[in-house]
């Protein structure tokens, strides 16, 4: 375990190398909150509530899943495994005493542990600056649930990338899969339209897939909505990470043949 | 392990570390099927591949030293010790807290190697260890090698195309080519048997022809200002002898290239085992 999380500190390390894209990252958090602001305040017009939503509960949605989205960064592990396969280098993964999938989930973590603080800063900056009354639980229950479907989400990501990775030891070229998956992620999670304005057929197509957990419902329970599904939701993204740990393992064993280590 | 390009040399290495699997026979180190990729086995070795660099370039050595510290699970005091015996052995101290992306070729080559050999490995695999660095860091890295093969007992395999290194490091070579092996034994006598000839060039200040040569050689290069020639080894110093009546500006002579040396054991019967 110590090898893991020293591979966390080392990635909180390398961060603090890019401190200018820290702060970008923070100031352009503002930037969909300027965009949910002027859009739904738009929509809400005189009205008081949308979706049963009201305008506040509606931006500390908009905040909150904004500020998990940001969280996973997962995507860059897709596009570092599958240039390594191709160039070779990823044979200094094969050839030091860890395992290979949890060196990169202890990568995501130091780089998660890292913008986690500097994010959680920006929202609470953003929050106060748009004076916005925010909407958030104070049920421990839904707080707990929520924080651990938010730690099942970004294994779950982390997991979904390094299988996306890996697939370059089949296919070679995985931009296709990775346009789906990007796309798939962005609409499925909420982050654009929250899936409560969705039909109702749709949501629940949904529920039966990860991504609805990743961001969508951590993010409804953290502003005190759907309780009711918390306890399902836990073990449906659950069940998803033991499902793909079997398919990463199926793959690695079968493909991993197919690496030649050639390249640089 | 010597051999050409494309001989196979690196194939070998990255087999021997379970990087890949063989297509077919069998392999075996340290009692290990390497491609098994088991942890056990990783403990005993390291690798240094040219490119594949195990150190993160914006950090400083020693944020990776201390990673690798981890995952091999060294103890603090063996750590200190083991590291401190490197750094004193390069001189790198004031090297150890510099961003690595900010190191020359030759000091990263010296941390990489520090880096692999932190745990004791039983054995190192070196794929082109000297290959871009000059003459001095090649040398330093030489010596490094020669010493933790003698005081540390670690066993150093390394493919090289330079005959310094083979020389200087290697009691046994094996000559690969085509994925074949066609020499394996003591490399001063492959050397002795094999290194037929011996390459003289020869430098004027002032245009010179040189009369009929009595000895036999070829000549490689015949301009009025520079000579180059291939002479056998046995008849080098008597041929030197006769070229300094031309009053040369400067005279050097060169070892048989490994490539020659491959070529020759491949045309004079394929496998020719010591």
């Amino acid at each position: 375990m110590r090898k893991y999380i020293e591979i966390a500190k080392i990635y909180i390390k390398a961060q603090l190398v890019w401190r200018v894209d820290v702060v970008f990252n923070m100031v352009f958090t503002i930037t969909k909150i300027l965009f949910a602001y002027l859009l739904w305040g738009a929509i809400f017009g005189t009205k008081t509530e949308v979706a049963g939503f009201t305008f506040y509960s509606m931006l500390s949605y908009y905040i909150i899943s904004t500020f998990l989205n940001q969280l996973d960064m997962s995507s860059g592990i897709s596009n570092e495994i599958s240039a390594k396969i191709r160039n070779g280098t990823f044979s200094k993964y094969m050839t030091i005493p860890v395992n290979i999938e949890k060196y990169f989930i202890a990568m995501e973590a130091g780089v998660v542990a890292f913008y986690l603080t500097f994010d959680f800063i920006a929202a609470i900056v953003w929050i106060y600056i748009f004076k916005i009354e925010f909407v958030f639980t104070t049920n421990f229950v839904m707080i707990a649930g929520a924080l651990l479907m938010i730690l099942l989400g970004l294994l779950f990501m982390v997991q979904l990338n390094y299988y996306l990775g890996l697939l370059t030891l089949k296919y070679q070229e995985i931009g296709t899969f990775l346009m789906i998956k990007n796309n798939i992620v962005a609409f499925v999670t909420g982050s654009i339209v929250p899936l409560v304005l969705l039909p109702d057929a749709f949501v629940s197509v949904m529920k039966l897939f990860p991504f609805y957990y990743v961001t969508y419902l951590p993010s409804m329970l953290l502003i005190g909505r759907y309780q009711n599904e918390m306890l399902i939701g836990l073990i449906v993204i659950f069940l998803w990470c033991v499902l793909l740990q079997i398919v990463i393992q199926v793959t690695w064993k079968k493909y991993r043949r197919k690496y030649d280590g050639v390249g640089i | 392990m010597i051999g050409p390009n494309g001989a196979g040399k690196t194939t070998l290495v990255k087999m021997l570390t379970g990087i890949i699997a063989p297509t077919s026979g069998k392999i075996s180190v340290l009692g290990y099927y390497p491609n098994d990729l088991k942890n056990e086995f990783k403990q005993q070795y390291a690798v240094v591949m040219g490119q594949k660099s195990q150190l993160f370039f914006e950090l400083t050595a020693e944020d990776t030293l201390r990673l690798f510290k981890e995952i091999y699970g060294i103890p603090e005091e063996e750590y200190q010790k083991t590291k401190n015996y490197f750094i004193n052995l390069f001189d790198l101290k004031d090297l150890m807290n510099v961003q690595v992306r900010t190191l020359s070729l030759g000091e990263r080559m010296k941390m990489e190697l520090i880096v692999a050999l932190l745990h004791n490995p039983q054995i190192i695999f070196l794929d082109e260890p000297t290959i871009g660095l000059d003459a001095v860091a090649s040398k330093q890295i030489r010596s490094f090698l020669k010493e933790i093969n003698e005081k540390r007992g670690t066993t150093i395999i390394l493919t090289s195309h330079y005959m310094d290194d083979i020389k200087t490091l290697c009691k046994r070579s094996i000559v690969i080519n085509h994925g074949c092996k066609i020499y394996d034994g003591d490399t001063e006598k492959l050397f002795e048997q094999y290194q037929k000839n011996k390459k003289i060039t020869l430098t004027f200040d002032l245009p010179t022809e040189l009369p009929e040569l009595e000895y036999e050689l070829e000549l490689i290069e015949d301009s009025p200002y520079k000579k180059v020639m291939m002479v056998s080894k046995e008849k080098t110093s008597e041929l030197l002898g006769w070229l300094m009546k031309f009053s040369p500006s400067d005279i050097s002579v060169e070892e048989e290239e490994i490539g020659t040396i491959v070529e020759r054991i491949y045309m004079e019967g394929g496998r020719a085992f010591a």
